[in-house]
């Protein structure tokens, strides 16, 4: 913008009454530091800084994380564990036992329940949060001394707080070469015993949760109803 | 100045004032140190301020305590209960150090919680001091984990099934709880691989956590300075003279000249705010 006197203020020329060209006359530079579309040398330098340091982070923290969590979140793979002839397990009875090697990772205590024809596998673990149930052969039921859950013969609820019964095993049973002797019963993971023999073996596979029905679910942690209004908090069990 | 200071500098203190200078001409230590302790605090600040520093210094002895204690723990399902019964009996002192670190454990919750019940009370938590409260927040959390994550490493029957309870009843938080839970005990059940998790992270994770959280903590209580208590003489000067005004305005505003108009003794609109 020019003044009165012709000078341009706004390029720092001096005032005065000289109005003639002068030797160093501005000159317009194109510059597009003004321009936030241009990308610029620094602009591009700094975005590739940036690029390159999120790569590099992501490089170091994706394999830190997914080492850390990933095999946790797995749900692990069951095996079938042969837990002995069903001599150990007499007609009319409740057998607690141990099992090894169900999955990768753990260990569990089963509730072999041989009553009526029909084998069900019961898991010790109580379906409020996790303790272990015991069983009370006077009563023929299961109770958690940690907060009161009372379960009958077959593992539902009488009591206390669980909101779902007790978890079940898928069991079989096979005779020596292998083959599976009688079939699965009337509910899920159950299985007949008309035809089994005191030598056949009896195997415990995976897991399981049910319904007050004894409708079968996938498996559950302790605390979560399989059935309800309240299932729908843990749409992805 | 006393007579001491008339005359040459003895030789310790030309070395001593010689290092000092080196560091400081380099660092700026002197400055940052200044900045960080010689600030400007409320004339009625109590000990009741001094509850942040007490928990942050329980703290510190419960990192010291941890990582001589870590020189003899053993995290194995099989070795660790026992590690802990020779620390407590056999190791020299042990018994001392390991119970320091537990009641060392119940004293800094409860510091914590004082702590935050002093903040609360005093309304120390108001402009500009809302982050400073989140931080702190934070840090109760990450207190909180530390409790649960150390009572397992105990390994006996109680820290174990309390521990699964634990696990458990985070598991039956909606949605996430149970992923949250099973990145917690590495499996979906409660397993050896447990053990070590929480060993890492109470003795890894959460530790760099909080002693991150703190340096932020410190910085904000530095930068921001402290409040003062909400019923301090300034705070109520400055109420007394809020009314005051009040009533003089009432007065200028009548509409027959100067009126005596009577102001609420304990109005609702006082507006100062008590910790500026």
């Amino acid at each position: 913008m020019a003044d009165s006197q012709g000078n341009d203020a706004q390029n720092g020329q001096p005032k005065g009454q000289y109005s003639g060209p002068r030797a160093i006359d501005p000159v317009e530079e194109h510059s597009h530091d003004d321009d936030p579309d241009f990308v610029t040398r620094t602009r591009f330098l700094s975005g590739v800084a940036v690029a390159g340091g999120a790569v590099l982070t992501a490089a170091i923290l994706v394999p830190i994380v997914g080492f850390a969590v990933s095999d946790a979140v797995k749900n692990p793979t069951d095996h079938w564990v042969d837990i002995g002839p069903m001599s150990n397990f007499p007609d009319g009875q409740t057998t607690s036992i141990a099992v090894s090697g169900l999955s990768q990772w753990s260990d569990a205590r089963a509730f072999v329940r041989n009553k009526g024809g029909q084998l069900i596998a019961m898991w010790n673990r109580c379906a409020h949060l996790g303790c272990p149930v015991e069983y009370f052969k006077g009563g023929d039921n299961f109770v958690c001394p940690c907060h009161g859950g009372a379960y009958d013969s077959l593992g539902l609820v009488v009591g206390g707080p669980p909101p779902r019964p007790l978890d079940r095993f898928n069991v079989k049973v096979v005779n020596s070469g292998g083959q599976p002797v009688g079939g699965v019963g009337n509910v899920h993971g159950s299985w007949l015993t008309a035809a089994v023999g005191p030598t056949d073996h009896l195997l415990i596979g995976s897991p399981f949760s049910i319904s007050e029905s004894q409708q079968a679910y996938s498996l559950h942690d302790p605390g979560e109803p399989v059935t309800g209004v309240l299932s729908n908090l843990y749409p992805f069990s | 100045m006393s007579t001491t200071d008339i005359g040459p500098k003895g030789p310790a203190t030309q070395a001593g004032e010689t290092v000092v200078n080196y560091v400081d001409d380099r660092t700026a230590a002197t400055t940052g140190i200044g900045w960080f302790l010689k600030r400007n605090i409320p004339g009625e600040t109590s000990w009741f301020q001094t509850l942040g520093f007490a928990a942050m210094a329980v703290f510190g002895l419960q990192a010291v305590t941890g990582i001589v204690l870590a020189m003899y723990y053993k995290p194995e399902p099989t070795t660790a209960y026992a590690s802990i019964q020779d620390i407590t009996n056999h190791v020299t002192w042990g018994w001392l150090v390991r119970g320091m670190h537990k009641w060392g454990a119940s004293a800094m919750i409860i510091l914590v919680f004082l702590h935050m019940a002093r903040v609360f009370i005093f309304g120390s938590y108001k402009y500009p001091r809302e982050l400073t409260w989140v931080t702190g927040a934070l840090l109760l959390i990450m207190t909180m984990f530390m409790g649960l994550t150390g009572y397992l490493l105990v390994w006996d029957q109680k820290a174990y099934w309390a521990t699964v309870v634990a696990m458990n009843i985070t598991a039956s938080a909606p949605i996430i709880g149970p992923y949250i839970a099973d990145i917690l005990r590495g499996g979906t059940t409660f397993t050896s691989d447990s053990l070590s998790r929480f060993y890492a992270i109470h003795m890894l994770v959460i530790p760099g956590g909080i002693a991150t959280f703190i340096g932020l903590h410190l910085f904000l209580v530095s930068k921001l300075g402290i409040s003062e208590p909400p019923w301090s003489k300034r705070s109520m000067r400055a109420r007394r003279a809020e009314e005051a005004a009040a009533r003089a305005a009432a007065r200028e505003r009548g509409p027959q000249g100067r009126r005596e108009v009577t102001v609420d003794p304990a109005p609702q609109t006082l507006t100062v705010e008590a910790g500026q």
